[in-house]
Order: structure tokens, then C-alpha cells, then sequence
């Protein structure tokens, strides 16, 4: 072991970990304001009709039923057509934090392809998880 | 400055001198141990809330108790998921539908978002530190996210073709592993910091190893990899039982990392963070667009779930890699019993 310098990290993983963590962060900061506007009222959900759904062990599609004014599961990015509810400016958030990864793997990429700090297979290597991370956030790789 | 000030203030110094003296003082091990008492008893008062809550008519519930004791709990689940590097939604799940009875769908919903922003929080200090090997992560990042989307797609067909049984079977067989994997890792010495003796050809290629500055030992870490075609292989297998059991894999990454490429056990545990906010990112996404995600319950489970990792994040960088050791253990054997109870139904 050589104690004489301190290695630097590589720029490409500061830049993967400094936009997930703002973006993370961020989002967690819309998120929370979204549930203080919650008792301001303004609410998508019924806030009486889905915290005694979750407590009763009611499914996520009788909650929707139960709590929504849709009556049913609005499935994709309902939340963008609902922004002037507070359920959907906390929605924005969650999808804003869960987003960072997806920006903060295109960032590094885009590190490693400037700053040419590492080999050239490890720009392959993040570039397939980019492409990944963005078909999976755009749904078009089903999980389930 | 307050206690908490005082416990959680990382040294900036680059002095390897003042590190090693600070990190090694039996006085911030004390107080670390204090801390995390603390947070054990805060954890148990609000996870005791919650089922008090859950136990009376939803009449009268307190939503104000409930929320209070949701950050309680998953402070504490963050604390030990950054310091176990394992993502916080393997500790989560199980706690919630164990002891719950919210719908499953949606605590694992949940589970997975807690899980993968404690980790997009965790992954920066990790980074910009150099602990975490940004050419180790994404090299095993691509079988893991791959495998991990066609094991999702596996089960879904498994599910449809051959029923639930199917399931039981699987996961006895994954219990079965996680605890041998656990054992291994009580039987295995000197995971800490592995002695390599011989670099293979292949790893040496991929020129994987990047040295990093350790605080608690106060001096540059330099270190070799090895077995990395063989690692490779078996994150395909772990990213094919994380999509077929819809569970995060840090449990599973930090021994591949650790005891068979011989990782320092600090590199393979935040290697393993990172690779979550990854995986996990590519997971949550379907949930969310699916309707299993409610603000009431996520938002306070994501505050308290960052007030976690940020702490456990501080305690992390100053204390030696071995006390996370009796933590991963921990949680292998846990999650291994989980898995075996239900395939046992």
C-alpha cells in the first residue's frame, strides 16, 4: 500500500452520483410539499377513504376505486394530468426522485465519452444500463 | 454543537494521521453504538404505533401517529440498509407485510421506491469518496439489469404457464442459498480486506481495481480482483432471482463481490448501493405506472427513509468495514428464513 497520495475518484461516478442524489433529492422536496398541500386540501384521493383502505388491507385497485374520482386504477403517468391536486404534485416527485438514475446513468456516460477517463468498455457498459433505465421509465420493458 | 453533531461529524481532514486517530478512538465506537441504540428504541416506539393504529377501528385512527411512526421505522431501516449495503426494501417488505396487513402490492411498491431513493442518496458520498468502483459497478451492472428484466418476464410466464407452486418451489430453493451464503460468510476469514495472491487473465483485462483513500485505517487501499468471468455469471443468476422475486439483491451482490472476486468488504457493500439505485430504478418504474404507489403512505416512509440513509451514510464512512460484517450476516439469514417460510406458505 503507497500512503504518499490519495487516488481521485472517477469523474464519471461523481457525475452518476451527484445527479441522482439532487434529483433524488429534489423530487423528495416536491414530494413533501405535495403532502403538506395535502391538508390544505385539493386532494385527488379521498385522504379518509384511503388511509382506512390501506389499514384494512383493502388492494391497490379497490383503493382506487374507493378513493379516486376516477373509480379505477389510472394507469401510466396519471399524475401529469393532475398536477393541480396535491396527490399529484407528490406523484411528480416520487417520478422526479425515481427518475435520477436514469439521468445520472446518461450523465455519467456522457462524462466518461468527455473526460475519457476510463476504457472505452465501460462507456459500452453504461450506455447499455442508460438505454435500460430509460426503456424501463418510459414502460416499455414490462417487470411484471 | 449537539450529540448528534458530534457523532455524525465526518472528518474532511486528508491527513491519514487524524483519520486513523479519530476513526480508531474506542470513544466514537462508543458513541455509535449509542446512537444506534437510540434509533433501535425510536424504531420499536413507532413500528409500535403503527400496529396499535392498525389494531383499532379506522375511525379513529391518527393519521398524524401513524405518519410519525412510518419516519421512525424506515429512519432506522435506512441506518442499517447503507450499513449492511443492501437496499432498505429487503427489510422493508418484510417487516410491512409481515406485521401489516396493507396490501402486499403496495408495500412492495413502496418497498422498492424507499429502497431506490436510500440508495440514489447513499450512492454520492460513496462515489465521490472513490469507495464505490464505478468500473466494478457498472461491469456487473449490465448482466445484473439484463437477467433481472428476463427473470421479471420468467415469472410472469411461470406464473401464467404452471401456477403458484411454482413460486414455492423457487424460493425454498433461494432461502435455501441466502442462508448458505450466510453461513459462508461467518465460516469465511479475512473478507474484510481478501488477500489476492493471483490475478486471472481475464480480470486482469478488464483493468477493474481503482485505490482508494480509507479512513479508518488512515492510508490508500490498494487492491486485486479476481474470478471476474466467473462473477459475472452468477450476477446473471442474481438478476434472474431478483426479477423472478421482485426482491432487491444487496444481500446477494455484496458475497459475489466479496468472497469471490475478492472485493474489500467496504468496495463490495457500496458497490452493491449503487448497483440498487440502478436495478431498482428499472423496477419501480412498471409499479408506479401500474397504480400501486399512494403519496399517504410513501411520502412519509421516503422521508424517513433519507433522514436514515444520511446518517447511516455518516456513520458508514467513519467506521471500520468489519462492523457492517455481523449486520450483512444478519440479514442473509433473515431474508433466507423469510424466503423458506414462504415457500412453506
Amino acid at each position: 500500500m503507497n500512503d504518499k497520495f490519495t487516488p481521485k475518484p472517477s469523474p464519471s461516478g461523481i457525475v452518476y452520483g451527484d445527479v441522482a442524489f439532487w434529483l433524488a433529492l429534489g423530487g423528495s422536496v416536491i414530494a413533501v410539499i405535495g403532502m403538506f398541500l395535502y391538508f390544505t386540501g385539493n386532494q385527488f384521493f379521498n385522504a379518509e377513504s384511503l388511509f382506512n383502505g390501506l389499514c384494512r388491507g383493502q388492494r391497490a385497485n379497490q383503493i382506487w376505486h374507493n378513493a379516486s374520482p376516477a373509480r379505477d386504477v389510472l394507469s401510466g403517468h396519471w399524475y401529469l394530468k393532475h398536477l393541480g391536486t396535491s396527490d399529484g404534485i407528490s406523484m411528480l416527485g416520487i417520478g422526479i426522485a425515481c427518475l435520477a438514475g436514469v439521468f445520472g446513468a446518461w450523465g455519467s456516460f456522457a462524462t466518461m465519452i468527455s473526460k475519457k477517463d476510463n476504457p472505452t468498455i465501460f462507456i459500452v457498459f453504461v450506455l447499455i444500463i442508460s438505454l435500460l433505465l430509460t426503456a424501463s421509465a418510459l414502460g416499455w420493458i414490462s417487470i411484471h | 454543537m449537539t450529540f448528534l453533531d458530534r457523532v455524525l461529524k465526518v472528518n474532511t481532514s486528508s491527513s491519514p494521521a487524524s483519520s486513523s486517530k479519530s476513526s480508531g478512538d474506542p470513544g466514537t465506537i462508543k458513541q455509535v453504538i449509542e446512537i444506534m441504540l437510540i434509533v433501535i428504541i425510536a424504531a420499536s416506539a413507532g413500528f409500535g404505533s403503527i400496529l396499535a393504529a392498525i389494531g383499532t377501528e379506522a375511525s379513529a385512527l391518527s393519521p398524524t401517529l401513524f405518519f410519525v411512526g412510518l419516519i421512525l421505522v424506515c429512519a432506522a431501516i435506512g441506518i442499517f440498509a447503507v450499513l449492511a449495503g443492501v437496499g432498505g426494501g429487503v427489510i422493508f417488505t418484510p417487516l410491512f407485510m409481515g406485521f401489516t396487513n396493507i396490501d402486499s402490492y403496495i408495500i412492495r411498491s413502496t418497498g422498492l421506491f424507499v429502497a431506490t431513493v436510500g440508495a440514489l442518496i447513499a450512492a454520492r458520498p460513496f462515489l465521490r469518496k472513490g469507495i464505490a468502483n464505478i468500473r466494478l459497478l457498472y461491469t456487473a451492472a449490465v448482466p445484473y439489469a439484463v437477467f433481472a428484466v428476463i427473470g421479471s418476464l420468467l415469472a410472469g410466464y411461470m406464473k401464467t404457464a404452471m401456477g403458484p407452486a411454482s413460486e414455492a418451489y423457487i424460493q425454498g430453493a433461494l432461502g435455501m442459498l441466502v442462508i448458505g451464503i450466510g453461513v459462508l460468510f461467518v465460516l469465511k476469514k479475512n473478507s474484510e480486506y481478501p488477500d489476492v495472491k493471483q490475478v486471472d487473465p481475464f480480470t486482469a483485462s478488464m483493468n477493474l481495481p481503482m485505490p482508494y483513500f480509507e479512513d479508518s485505517l488512515g492510508k490508500v487501499v490498494h487492491y486485486k480482483l479476481k474470478r471476474a468471468r466467473v462473477a459475472l455469471v452468477l450476477f446473471c443468476g442474481v438478476g434472474l432471482m431478483s426479477g423472478l422475486f421482485g426482491l432487491g439483491a444487496g444481500w446477494a451482490m455484496v458475497p459475489v463481490f466479496n468472497l469471490v472476486m475478492l472485493a474489500p468488504l467496504k468496495v463490495a457493500a457500496t458497490c452493491s448501493k449503487v448497483m440498487i439505485s440502478i436495478g431498482d430504478t428499472a423496477a419501480v418504474w412498471p409499479y408506479i405506472q401500474g397504480g400501486g404507489m399512494f403519496p399517504l403512505f410513501a411520502v412519509p416512509c421516503m422521508i424517513g427513509m433519507v433522514i436514515g440513509t444520511l446518517i447511516g451514510t455518516k456513520i458508514m464512512l467513519r467506521v471500520k468495514a468489519g462492523f457492517i460484517r455481523p449486520l450483512i450476516v444478519i440479514v442473509m439469514f433473515t431474508s433466507g428464513i423469510r424466503l423458506l417460510m414462504k415457500a412453506l406458505g
